[in-house]
């Protein structure tokens, strides 16, 4: 009868414990932190290929030549994802935006916003509700001058034992007006996963 | 007293493990998948998708065939048109299928399914998915993003489907070496087997492995070819036609595209294999590729065996098994016609998932067989140890429960096409009509069709069912 008594708290504080380990935890973490949950393309990643990029662009001679004295006005045109994941390269190309424009050297027109902004002028022309002498002109916005553009390719390979992906990321500036790509660079990235060789 | 308890918690412990929180649900044991597929089937043979998916067995995560479920209802939402939905139920499966892939070498869990396969049967285990029906997956999920008007995301899709067949490759010499081997250590022969089990041959026909799939690759072609990447669609046109060297279609595909990228050597190889080339003339004209999906694939047949078994003392033993079959020959279809202006096109076949699919399983068998043995000799020891212990009416309990346990692993994605075809045909640009014959059903189509743009259709002939859906690429 002992040993009954004895399996039965044994169960018991066993189904105590899972209980306690079954709670969920929320916390906060750091954004930039290095992430490896898993081989796939993460937020390290992204992060990774973006500064590099735009500390590339805005160290690069001819970059330093043409902001000298004055500030261009840029496009990004979007990302081609080539690789074998469904990744979102707006995300990578807003990043690699944001941080030009914070340097203060580029200035950015946004293409994915034409349609609004025609939207609004338009409205303040025939909507009734804007001062005619107060509404925007059209036909008064700046063209861009360079446009911003690159893709995003990878290479995975895996057996029994490991996966090993590798991401190659290029971006290149053309000059609009001349066509000629003022300058590019790329950036690389390897991941590897060693299989656990045990596990449940 | 405290071992009866003991031995009653290990009972209810079994039995639990067995049905309820673990991996298998009741019916599984003692219904074989392909009879709880014979409904949704029969629904989707009448074009009632929605009805077949309400007949789906819903699986929950845990269960040994959670990721098949997934398949057959994202293949069933697929040919609902309803694309998004296809394509989420498709990314829960492809999540699966990865996971499986990544899990340790060494895994524990499959340890205590195995245990659960040899008291129970293979439904036990969870449902390894095969490369054909990986390639498939990402087919179906690439035609999804594209339907979408995503051609960036069924690109994605497309190289995933190539990385399969990649891998598939690798893995394929070392595993059939292995399985042969393991086969051999428990005691049974490969010949004993070939005697009695029925051949395959006729419905695996000319298919050389269970992966290869010229279907995926067209497809591939397809859309490297309307992004603009023309030396990638070359090398997938390439890669089908080592499989389908006889396709018309195929055959003019590699000869345009060789021409195109100026491949001299190979176009010299390509003209003498298939004749010569001409650059089809006049301006202002466009690309319609039909793609076919014919009937719905058979599921497999429970086979029972006698087969001898090489005992520990040296003596062969005779034990029944079961084991999945593919029965039967391959239907033979009336052939699809297209006619645009005053021209006719043959349809050609640029896949046979049937003959994959057998194939697949005449790949498995050898360590499929060897699970069996295990499996057979446990059983056997068990009813030995119940007639003993509990007389003759243990021995009646073990017995019935060891036949009605014995199901041959029946599990294969049921819902996929037989068949898939393929037309190609230059057209003069704009509203074209196209006269149909599949199935002894007349149709016209009407496309629109822009200057050396492909637009897609995907018809599906399923049973009474003839359906299209069109796409400018």
């Amino acid at each position: 009868m002992n040993k009954l008594a004895l399996v039965t708290t044994l169960g018991l504080t066993l189904v105590l414990a899972a209980g306690c380990a079954n709670k969920s935890v929320v916390r906060y973490g750091d954004a930039t932190a290095v992430e490896t949950t898993d081989i796939n393309f993460g937020s390290t990643d992204l992060q990774k290929v973006a500064a590099e990029m735009t500390d590339s662009l805005l160290l690069s001679p001819v970059v330093g030549t043409l902001t000298q004295n004055s500030r261009p006005v840029m496009f990004v045109e979007r990302l081609k994802n080539k690789t074998s994941e469904h990744i979102d390269t707006e995300s990578i190309t807003d990043s690699i935006s944001t941080k030009l424009l914070r340097s203060g050297k580029f200035r950015f027109v946004d293409m994915g916003r034409v349609d609004a902004a025609r939207e609004q002028l338009k409205f303040q022309h025939d909507g009734g509700m804007v001062d005619p002498s107060k509404a925007l002109q059209f036909g008064r916005q700046i063209g861009a001058q360079y446009m911003l553009y690159g893709n995003l390719s990878s290479i995975v390979k895996s057996n029994q034992d490991k996966s090993d992906v590798y991401y190659k990321f290029t971006l290149r500036l053309m000059d609009l007006e001349s066509g000629l790509v003022e300058w590019a660079d790329e950036t690389e990235i390897r991941k590897t996963k060693a299989k656990e060789s045990v596990g449940w | 007293m405290i071992k009866s308890l003991a031995k009653r918690i290990l009972v209810t412990a079994i039995f639990a493990a067995l049905s309820g929180c673990s991996s298998l649900q009741f019916t599984d044991i003692f219904q074989g998948y392909n009879s709880q597929m014979k409904s949704v089937k029969a629904a989707q043979r009448q074009g009632d998708f929605v009805k077949a998916q309400s007949l789906l067995n819903e699986r929950s995560v845990s269960n040994s065939s959670y990721v098949l479920g997934l398949l057959e209802r994202g293949r069933l939402e697929f040919l609902a048109n309803n694309w998004s939905a296809s394509q989420q139920t498709f990314a829960q499966a492809y999540i699966e299928v990865e996971e499986q892939r990544n899990k340790a070498k060494i895994q524990i869990s499959k340890g205590f399914e195995k245990l659960g396969a040899v008291v129970s049967n293979d439904n036990a285990i969870s449902y390894q998915v095969p490369y054909y029906e990986q390639s498939m997956l990402h087919s179906y999920q690439a035609l999804n993003y594209l339907f979408q008007h995503d051609l960036e995301g069924a690109l994605v899709e497309i190289r995933r489907a190539n990385l399969v067949q990649e891998n598939a490759l690798k893995a394929y010499e070392q595993e059939i070496h292995q399985a042969q081997n393991e086969l051999y250590n428990s005691g049974m022969s490969k010949d004993s087997l070939a005697s009695t089990y029925p051949s395959m041959a006729d419905t695996i026909g000319q298919v050389k492995n269970g992966f290869q799939n010229a279907f995926t690759f067209y497809l591939s072609g397809i859309f490297y070819e309307a992004s603009g990447a023309l030396n990638d669609a070359y090398i997938d046109y390439k890669r089908a036609i080592e499989i389908y060297p006889e396709n018309p279609y195929l055959q003019q595909d590699i000869l345009r595209l060789a021409t195109r990228l100026g491949m001299q050597d190979d176009l010299v190889n390509f003209q003498q294999r298939f004749g010569k080339y001409q650059t089809p003339r006049g301006n202002g004209q466009g690309q319609i590729v039909v793609l076919i999906e014919k009937d719905i694939v058979n599921s497999k047949q429970d086979v029972g065996l006698n087969l001898p078994v090489g005992r520990s003392n040296g003596g062969l033993k005779f034990f029944s098994f079961s084991l999945p079959v593919y029965q039967g020959t391959l239907p033979h279809y009336s052939q699809s016609t297209f006619k645009s202006a005053d021209k006719t096109y043959q349809a050609n076949e640029i896949v046979r998932i049937q003959s994959l699919a057998a194939k697949d399983l005449q790949e498995q068998l050898p360590s499929l067989l060897t699970r069996q043995v295990v499996r057979v000799v446990a059983k056997e020891q068990m009813r030995q140890k119940l007639s003993r212990e509990a007389g003759d009416v243990g021995n009646i309990l073990a017995s019935i429960y060891n036949i009605a346990s014995e199901r041959a692993d029946t599990r294969s994605w049921s819902t996929l096409p037989d068949q898939v075809n393929i037309v190609r045909m230059n057209v003069p640009v704009g509203e074209q009509t196209l006269q149909v014959q599949i199935n002894g059903q007349q149709k016209s189509i009407a496309v629109k069709v822009q200057a050396n743009r492909i637009t897609l259709i995907k018809f599906s002939a399923i049973g009474s069912y003839t359906e299209y859906q069109t796409i400018n690429l």
